[in-house]
């Protein structure tokens, strides 16, 4: 009783924003109960027409990308060794941890029969991208909860785990890099079969290494906006100067998409590129404003050193991004004269998923040391509970302050 | 996925549209043999006699109807829309949990207790053949099953033994074999082309027509087997796993083998000038 007045009260205390997105959340639940009550066909606009629809556009096509983040930054900072970004690493980790987790939730609402979704595990097909990609998302959301551990282990003041989880770090990181290469591409390997039925601007070979590619833009540009949003709004500290240092690495992935992207158009692929209005200005909005325009944006050194200017051009290569993926998987493949739209319940329950991450990040920083990580800080040693070590000297104790 | 290259004594469906009267006794027998449900049907609801609306979970065969004009005559063809049993099946490939399986004797058919309900191999097949119950909480896959259960006991499927005319099954080779013949024989009667033969990279469904592919509601399809199209990508997964963690593994070891002896190298230096600033 008093631990749910606790909770109650604590709830009343939140800003008028996150009570709206807990409403949004709690719509999209019950949403989502009524595609198990009414079945799939009644509730949504799927059809054998159209048999993915926004929540495999959205929920996991686009999530995937969008939680590129995590992978990104952990290899730039623990491969590459830039270790002034280490500040942004665990917002990223914590983006990455719930995109995953809302993934699979995603797929379990959009899954004709969810509970044989373990047969993926059981069946193996190795020909099939579908395969690869959900034994990735399972590895890699296991890999992101051991990153989202440290943080926890931190506010509870478990020593043990905490000292494991940190020695583990780098393994993970270079883990969490190869597993996300494979799924991200492989995410693009799903369309290379679908040959006579998705449009010219869009069908190529090349399609897994671009989304792996545009996935990593969008994963530096989302750290950006989420870090601009946090100073902002959540009284964070400004980590304008970090920011500046990644969107130095921006204009390099981005031309070097642009430049696979062109290549692929002009040397892969053959056939009428501008023979629908409609796809030609969803193609240039893509490209031209979603990766083109934002790349040069980032050579400029005002546009680097400008939270705002910054912020700007990040939400372009994410709206470039959104729009090539819902471009590949929807809107390319369409029968002009039979359009798919979702259904009010799909558009709910994508709505509530994407609150849900909102939501869930904004109580996860309120609640664990997510945006305060100095790693410098933290006591990683273990408590000599027993006081078997009073004795004398060792060389562990040694050790282990140096964990730092 | 199987993994055989010869299919040559595969069984196989030759259709001789020419031959086809628009009866549907075939659309009937699929619907005895496989126990499907009747759909709500109009008449002309479609061009001609055709019905129902659309291929669906309980419908897995259709006559399709074209209404044309030959010398100032009204002429009727027609097109039998099914699994086309891929000799390498796109849905095979996509299948997660490998729910689709070619058979040694022909048909591709669906093992409904693996499937999880993705609807990969929906959007994966070129002829657009498997459909979903979408009246269902919790639906499956349904689609021709090329009347296996049959073909395994020795008949012949529910659709070519009803069919008083147009249906011939036997080996693969020895369909194409009569169907090339059937071309050199009559010219003038066909359209100079066999359709299955290497669509998709050739399938167990032979057709023959009278007019164009695309005027009877043929889809146009790629001449390679699909599976490849995919594989081609996938089959690098092992080397970009290796390559991605080996050299970050690289990258990793090095910058911190640099900043370790960077470290070192400077309490060295700290060590020989004791007198100098104290750290911390």
């Amino acid at each position: 009783m008093t631990a749910a007045r606790y909770v109650v009260n604590e709830i009343k205390g939140y800003h008028r924003f996150v009570k709206f997105l807990i409403a949004l959340v709690a719509i999209a639940a019950v949403a989502s109960l009524a595609r198990f009550v009414f079945g799939l066909g009644p509730t949504t606009n799927l059809n054998d027409t159209y048999p993915w629809g926004l929540w495999i556009s959205f929920d996991v096509v686009t999530a995937v990308p969008l939680a590129a983040g995590a992978f990104t930054l952990g290899a730039i900072v623990h491969c590459f060794h830039i270790k002034k970004l280490e500040p942004l690493v665990r917002p990223a980790i914590v983006t990455g941890f719930l995109g995953y987790s809302l993934v699979c939730i995603g797929l379990v609402l959009d899954l004709g029969q969810p509970h044989k979704g373990w047969h993926v595990l059981r069946y193996w097909n190795p020909h099939s991208p579908m395969f690869e990609v959900s034994m990735c998302v399972m590895a890699y959301t296991t890999v992101l909860f051991l990153e989202f551990l440290s943080p926890v282990a931190e506010k509870f003041g478990w020593h043990v785990p905490m000292r494991v989880l940190r020695w583990l770090e780098m393994p993970l990181v270079i883990l969490a890099a190869a597993i996300s290469t494979l799924h991200q591409s492989s995410l693009g390997t799903f369309f290379l079969i679908v040959v006579d039925k998705l449009h010219n601007l869009w069908y190529n070979p090349l399609l897994p290494l671009l989304f792996w590619v545009s996935a990593i833009c969008a994963g530096m540009c989302i750290i950006i906006l989420e870090a601009t949003a946090s100073h902002k709004w959540m009284g964070q500290p400004n980590e304008g100067v970090l920011l500046r240092t990644l969107a130095k690495v921006l204009p390099w992935t981005l031309g070097l998409y642009i430049g696979l992207r062109t290549f692929s158009l002009l040397a892969l692929v053959e056939g009428p590129f501008f023979d629908r209005p409609g796809l030609t200005i969803a193609f240039f909005l893509e490209f031209g404003v979603g990766f083109v325009l934002p790349c040069i944006m980032f050579t400029q050194k005002s546009v680097r050193e400008d939270d705002r200017r910054r912020a700007i051009a990040a939400s372009l290569v994410i709206f470039g991004l959104v729009l090539n993926r819902f471009n590949v998987s929807m809107i390319g493949m369409m029968n002009p004269r039979h359009i798919y739209l979702p259904s009010i319940i799909e558009t709910l329950v994508t709505l509530g998923i994407i609150a849900a991450h909102i939501l869930f990040f904004v109580l996860i920083a309120k609640y664990f040391p997510i945006f305060e990580h100095h790693p410098e800080t933290v006591d990683y040693t273990i408590p000599d509970s027993f006081h078997k070590l009073d004795g004398g000297p060792s060389v562990e104790v040694k050790a282990a302050s140096h964990g730092g | 996925m199987s993994s055989r290259k010869d299919f040559t004594k595969d069984k196989a469906f030759l259709i001789d549209m020419t031959k086809c009267t628009g009866c549907r006794g075939c659309q009937v027998a699929c619907k005895q043999w496989n126990q499907l449900d009747a759909e709500k049907t109009e008449f002309f609801s479609g061009e001609g006699y055709q019905n129902p609306p659309a291929m669906s979970e309980k419908t897995f065969t259709r006559i399709k109807f074209r209404d044309y004009q030959k010398n100032g005559q009204n002429e009727f063809a027609f097109y039998k829309e099914m699994c086309m049993h891929c000799n390498e099946p796109a849905c095979a490939s996509v299948c997660p949990v490998g729910a689709f399986e070619k058979t040694a004797e022909g048909p591709v058919i669906y093992k409904a207790d693996r499937c999880i309900g993705c609807r990969f191999c929906m959007i994966a097949c070129p002829f657009g053949i498997p459909k979903y119950e979408w009246s269902k909480a919790f639906p499956l896959v349904k689609k021709c099953t090329g009347c296996y259960s049959r073909v395994k006991e020795g008949m012949k499927p529910a659709c070519a033994t009803t069919c008083p005319t147009a249906i011939s099954y036997g080996p693969r080779d020895e369909m194409i074999k009569e169907a090339e013949r059937r071309l050199t024989d009559y010219p003038d009667r066909y359209i100079h082309k066999v359709y299955g033969k290497d669509q998709a990279g050739g399938t167990s469904v032979i057709y023959l027509t009278s007019l164009p592919f695309d005027e009877l509601g043929f889809k146009p399809v790629t001449m390679r087997p699909l599976p490849g199209y995919t594989w081609q990508a996938l089959r690098l997964v092992p080397a970009a796993f290796l390559t991605v963690g080996g050299g970050l593994s690289a990258i990793s070891w090095i910058n911190h083998r640099k900043d370790r002896l960077k470290q070192e190298r400077e309490e060295a230096e700290a060590a020989q000038q004791p007198n100098e600033t104290k750290e911390d």
